[in-house]
């Protein structure tokens, strides 16, 4: 698992998809930063958490296409699945890779904090749950669009269906008022983002903590069968 | 020891392999031989654990594939025909990865890597991409993949197909000097190769082994023999008798450089139908007829006469 790990970490800085996923996020966070609180001089962080976690909707499938999809299409995953580490060894290393990107990317996002700090006041309680919300949606995403890879053949294939999920995930939010209330009830309660709203408010629920851990694992595990029952199939892993 | 017993393989409706068994003994080249599409690589995949039988058991050193994969896989060593390299990775952080994959020691690993480096010829190109190496160094870097971890038996999947001659003879060479340390299994459908390199074969045929010998066994004349001839005497004359003598199963004429000479090749009972040595009985119809004997050689099934009747003749039928 480990070795899985650190090759899909070398791969993303030995590819553009690395730089492409942090640039990209990183750019669009410092314009919704500047548009949210520099140019209005607030310092309400959590609202500008809220409006960068649309932007995993976006962001997750660069960084999750490859990882399957591109071991199918180049049938590397013959060696990976030759060698002795497991599926779910092959699966826990490509997804530790992808939200230790997502980490990295979010440590850095701690610069707009800093700014805040300089010049307003910060809770750090509310902030703490802010972000361990929005870094909890980024792995579920991560989870969703993992397995999504592990359906197709082809990268751009994976990239345009997990962004289409994430966008259904986003449409179902949309979806709540326009639909009976029995229903709306059903989606608001799997939408990932109405369960990341305790946490803008700043509060820590643990309904929603365990919401994301199930859908990580719940996701994660779905992988790991689709690969296996692949194999069984006999069309390799 | 690899061993596979009554392995079956189902793509949905298609059985790629039927009641596939056969042996491989330690530190033997065993040729795995077959038309395409007969499933040597579905038989390969299925004894590296790609993807597991649909029936029957894959034992590697007597321990069961599905009960143990982590075992088993660490002594499996595989080239799959299109080599697994990643492009972005330069050959020796791909040999890294490959040892830490299988369990390598992490203060063992440097060495191991330059040591497998230094055995397949990767020097030159070890801090290079993979995605810009020739076709010929990719192969070697799957070869040198398939070496980490030092694993007992190497299964290689037509590991020549695609290189040119000298790339041919570069990677023959290495396959024989790795056949002193390693049990060698591959797969190939040009029968040269296997009657080169290979101790044992196994010959698959619409998924069934339908035969697997000794090459020295294979190659035996199997209850048959064949005669080259010379004859000085006319075609039209000498082929009726000839075709006539009750032990000759076929014969098969071949040009001749010289005026009224026949050369021919006659497909004989061994022991000329019961009635003793085949090239006596000749010796006799040729004195009767003063049609005199310019040259004649006892001749082995080639593999290719043994591979030619197994898959195309009444034997491949039967399958």
């Amino acid at each position: 698992m480990i070795a899985v790990w650190k090759r899909e970490m070398q791969s993303y800085f030995y590819t553009p998809v690395g730089y492409v996923f942090m640039g990209v996020f990183l750019t669009l966070s410092s314009v919704i930063f500047f548009l949210q609180i520099m140019s209005q001089r607030s310092s309400d962080l959590l609202t500008f958490i809220g409006n960068m976690s649309y932007l995993w909707m976006l962001l997750c499938p660069v960084l999750t296409m490859r990882l399957l999809a591109e071991e199918r299409q180049k049938a590397t995953d013959q060696l990976l699945f030759t060698s002795p580490v497991s599926i779910i060894g092959v699966v826990l290393g490509k997804y530790l890779a992808a939200i230790t990107l997502t980490l990295i990317t979010v440590a850095l996002t701690l610069v707009y904090v800093l700014v805040v700090m300089l010049y307003g006041q910060v809770f750090a309680g509310e902030l703490l749950c802010g972000y361990l919300g929005f870094v909890l949606q980024g792995f579920a995403f991560i989870a969703v669009d993992l397995f999504v890879s592990g359906l197709c053949r082809a990268p751009v294939t994976a990239a345009i269906l997990a962004f289409g999920l994430n966008f259904a995930l986003w449409m179902m939010d949309l979806l709540v008022s326009a639909v009976p209330a029995q229903l709306g009830r059903a989606l608001s309660f799997l939408s990932l983002y109405s369960r990341n709203e305790p946490f803008l408010m700043g509060q820590l629920s643990y309904a929603s903590i365990l919401y994301d851990v199930a859908v990580i694992i719940i996701f994660l595990a779905s992988a790991i069968c689709t690969l296996d029952a692949r194999r069984y199939r006999g069309k390799g892993a | 020891m690899i061993e596979l017993r009554d392995v079956s393989k189902r793509y949905g409706t298609v059985e790629a392999l039927r009641d596939v068994s056969f042996t491989a003994p330690d530190k033997h080249i065993i040729g795995l031989l077959g038309i395409n599409g007969a499933g040597k690589s579905t038989a390969l995949n299925v004894l590296t654990g790609y993807f597991p039988p649909t029936s029957g058991q894959v034992l590697v050193g007597g321990v069961d594939m599905l009960r143990d994969p982590r075992a088993c896989k660490r002594q499996i060593g595989y080239l799959p025909e299109k080599p697994p390299l990643y492009d972005e990775m330069t050959v020796r952080d791909y040999l890294r990865f490959a040892c830490e994959l299988k369990d390598v020691k992490r203060a063992s690993v440097s060495a191991h890597v330059d040591e497998i480096i230094g055995l397949t010829g990767l020097k030159e190109v070890r801090g290079r991409v993979i995605g810009h190496l020739s076709k010929g160094y990719r192969q070697r870097v799957g070869f040198a993949q398939a070496l980490c971890g030092s694993p007992e038996t190497l299964v290689l999947d037509e590991p020549t197909v695609g290189l040119d001659p000298r790339q041919v003879s570069e990677i023959r060479t290495l396959m024989q000097q790795l056949s002193l340390e390693h049990t060698i299994i591959f797969s190939s459908h040009m029968l040269s190769e296997i009657q080169q390199m290979c101790d044992r074969v196994v010959i698959l045929h619409r998924g069934r082994v339908v035969r697997e010998a000794d090459l020295a066994d294979l190659t035996d004349t199997d209850g048959r023999t064949h005669l080259r001839v010379s004859i000085a005497m006319d075609e039209s004359q000498l082929l009726p008798a000839l075709k006539g003598l009750p032990f000759v199963r076929r014969v098969r004429q071949h040009t001749s450089a010289l005026p009224h000479v026949t050369e021919v090749t006659l497909d004989c009972d061994a022991d000329g139908a019961g009635r003793g040595d085949p090239r006596v009985q000749l010796f006799r119809l040729l004195a009767g007829l003063d049609a005199p004997i310019l040259h004649l050689a006892q001749e082995r099934d080639s593999l290719e006469d043994v591979f030619l009747r197994v898959t195309s003749g009444e034997e491949a039928a039967a399958v």
